[in-house]
């Protein structure tokens, strides 16, 4: 295996794929600390920046796009080392990161959670970036604490996860505030500090008033601003002064395209789903969240005086719930608005792909899983998930994307659909 | 003060100002409700996307930009107006396939129709606010 003799103080940038064993010395990699004989795994389109603690020397494999290249100067800003020496002083409980797309969020605060590991602090670290989920799969809010030090945050398991039902915030706010606010105040049963990573929609009134009430209900003792330049000040400016820490953003960030965010998202939930099976929910046992369906007074189709192929029937106070085979004719459509007012439609079988969140009798999420078929006339569901345990299954949350096993995306349901 | 939670109002003044910016031209506002009404159904949970796409469904071109394959809508000097793809461009044509016709409106005054030329009547409702809802028209 090749080696690198390192001076201490020597900075490397390491490019996945690469695996690497430290032979001699101490070097830190995201501001962990590893010794001899440490092992460090960096994965492909990956890159982390390693700096010598001491004179080291590590040995290298490099796979398919690895390389390691010696850089002049350490890439962390000054400023991060000076906020971790004031965390350390100050003792906040809650740290809120904000920052746009692409500054190094979440390298931020595994570089911030490691270094205060090595002083014994235990960091719990809330991953709110749901499309490209590190801690938990895609679609999910998920807690990690920092029981060692990782060079990526991916390395942390999840410890609790809260099913968003999207890739994005927008159309989901609220299930998005109530999420990191649960997910903050678990962090804070199980660990000394809580990092609250927000997600990097910071413009437009959404993005504003998504930002805003996130800093309203987690009453964060800091709020980190990490900027390039003052991309956040409209947003500082209505939070308190005394809280706010403005951070400049790492020199070394490589921004992702909206297809490569879509390839890594495929990637995750591919693997998520790798091995998963089927699992058949009877919905008389089973609660339904997030949903019409089975949410009002349960109605015999055949009582409904209309000759359609109407499966299911319920009284909303909207409106009267049908799911149909195919699609409702004009002239039953127009017998059921006489006698129920609105009628809302569901056509059997547009349930197929649809992303769930399968919540245990706890309110724990155990997992996300895809709808394969509700059978409404027999009242089960099939959903396919990697959870294997469906007796734990207490609820099915309904969440707004249509995605494949393979984790490709297919569509998008129109919230209020179900 | 409050904020938009979500991109509907963005959304809405989008379609007013693209009906006010082409409401003599009928093309335009068919590809418009026709684009807008598939952004829908595809991604009905970024209306912040359908905003952003929308003004990019009609873009003016000058004659010797066309290829054959476009689609355009083309305007003539007697207030008609011709939907199609481009099959070939010459100097003093432009040949178009899969075409269909629609006219700019005109304001004419008063007009007799014959009856027996009636295909079909529907009542236009204007002031619909102040029907349905009159303690929310607030006035001007």
């Amino acid at each position: 295996m090749p080696e690198l003799k390192l001076k201490r103080g020597d900075v490397v940038r390491l490019e996945g794929m690469l695996s690497l064993r430290v032979k001699e010395g101490n070097v830190s990699i995201s501001g962990g600390l590893h010794g001899k004989d440490s092992k460090i795994v960096v994965p492909r389109a990956k890159s982390l920046p390693l700096e010598a603690e001491t004179d080291a020397v590590v040995e290298y494999a490099l796979g398919a796009g690895g390389s390691l290249e010696q850089l002049p100067e350490r890439t962390i800003p000054h400023e991060w080392d000076v906020f971790i020496e004031d965390v350390i002083q100050a003792k906040p409980l809650i740290i809120m990161v904000m920052g746009d797309v692409d500054v190094g969020k979440t390298f931020f605060t595994t570089y911030v959670a490691n270094k205060l590991l090595r002083q014994g602090i235990r960091v719990a670290a809330v991953d709110s970036d749901i499309g490209q989920a590190d801690i938990g799969p895609p679609s999910t809010m998920g807690l990690g604490i920092f029981e060692r030090p990782v060079g990526l945050l991916y390395e942390i398991p999840a410890r609790a996860i809260y099913f968003i039902g999207s890739m994005s915030p927008s159309g989901h706010m609220l299930e998005f505030i109530v999420g990191m606010k649960k997910m903050a105040e678990r962090g804070l049963k199980e660990a000394d500090m809580t990092i609250v990573n927000t997600p990097g929609w910071i413009s437009g009134g959404p993005a504003r008033a998504l930002q805003l009430h996130a800093m309203e209900s987690l009453d964060p003792d800091i709020v980190v601003a990490l900027q390039q330049d003052k991309e956040l000040e409209h947003l500082l400016v209505c939070a308190p002064p005394a809280k706010v820490r403005r951070v400049p953003a790492s020199k070394k960030v490589r921004p992702r395209s909206r297809e490569e965010r879509a390839f890594l998202r495929e990637l995750l939930l591919a693997r998520y789903f790798e091995g998963a099976g089927r699992v058949k929910l009877d919905l008389r046992r089973v609660r339904l969240e997030r949903c019409y369906y089975r949410t009002g007074q349960l109605l015999d189709p055949r009582t409904l005086g209309v000759h359609a192929s109407i499966v299911h029937a319920e009284k909303l106070p909207e409106a009267l719930l049908v799911v149909v085979e195919g699609a409702l004719d004009r002239e039953a459509m127009h017998r059921l608005e006489a006698n129920f007012g609105q009628v809302k439609t569901i056509s059997r079988g547009s349930e197929k792909n649809l992303l769930v969140g399968l919540v245990d009798g706890s309110n724990e999420l155990l997992g996300i899983g895809i709808i394969e078929e509700i059978n409404y006339a027999r009242e089960k569901m099939i959903v396919i998930t990697p959870v294997k345990d469906g007796d734990k299954i207490a609820a099915v949350q309904f969440g707004s994307m249509k995605i494949k096993p393979s984790g490709k995306e297919v569509g998008a349901v129109r919230p209020g659909t179900f | 003060m409050t904020f938009e939670q979500s991109d509907l109002q963005r959304l809405i003044e989008e379609i007013i100002e693209l009906y006010q910016r082409y409401c003599s031209d009928p093309s335009a506002i068919d590809v418009i409700c026709s684009e807008l009404r598939t952004l829908y159904q595809k991604i009905p949970i970024y209306p912040g996307i359908i905003v952003d796409c929308l003004p990019k469904i009609v873009q003016p071109l000058r004659p010797e930009e066309l290829k054959e394959g476009n689609e355009i809508s083309v305007l003539l000097k007697n207030n008609q107006i011709f939907v199609g793809k481009v099959a070939a461009v010459a100097s003093d044509k432009i040949t178009l396939v899969d075409c269909k016709q629609f006219e700019r409106p005109r304001s004419l005054g008063e007009v007799s129709l014959p009856m027996r030329d009636v295909h079909g009547i529907k009542l236009l409702m204007r002031g619909i606010l102040q029907k349905e809802w009159p303690s929310l028209d607030f006035g001007e």
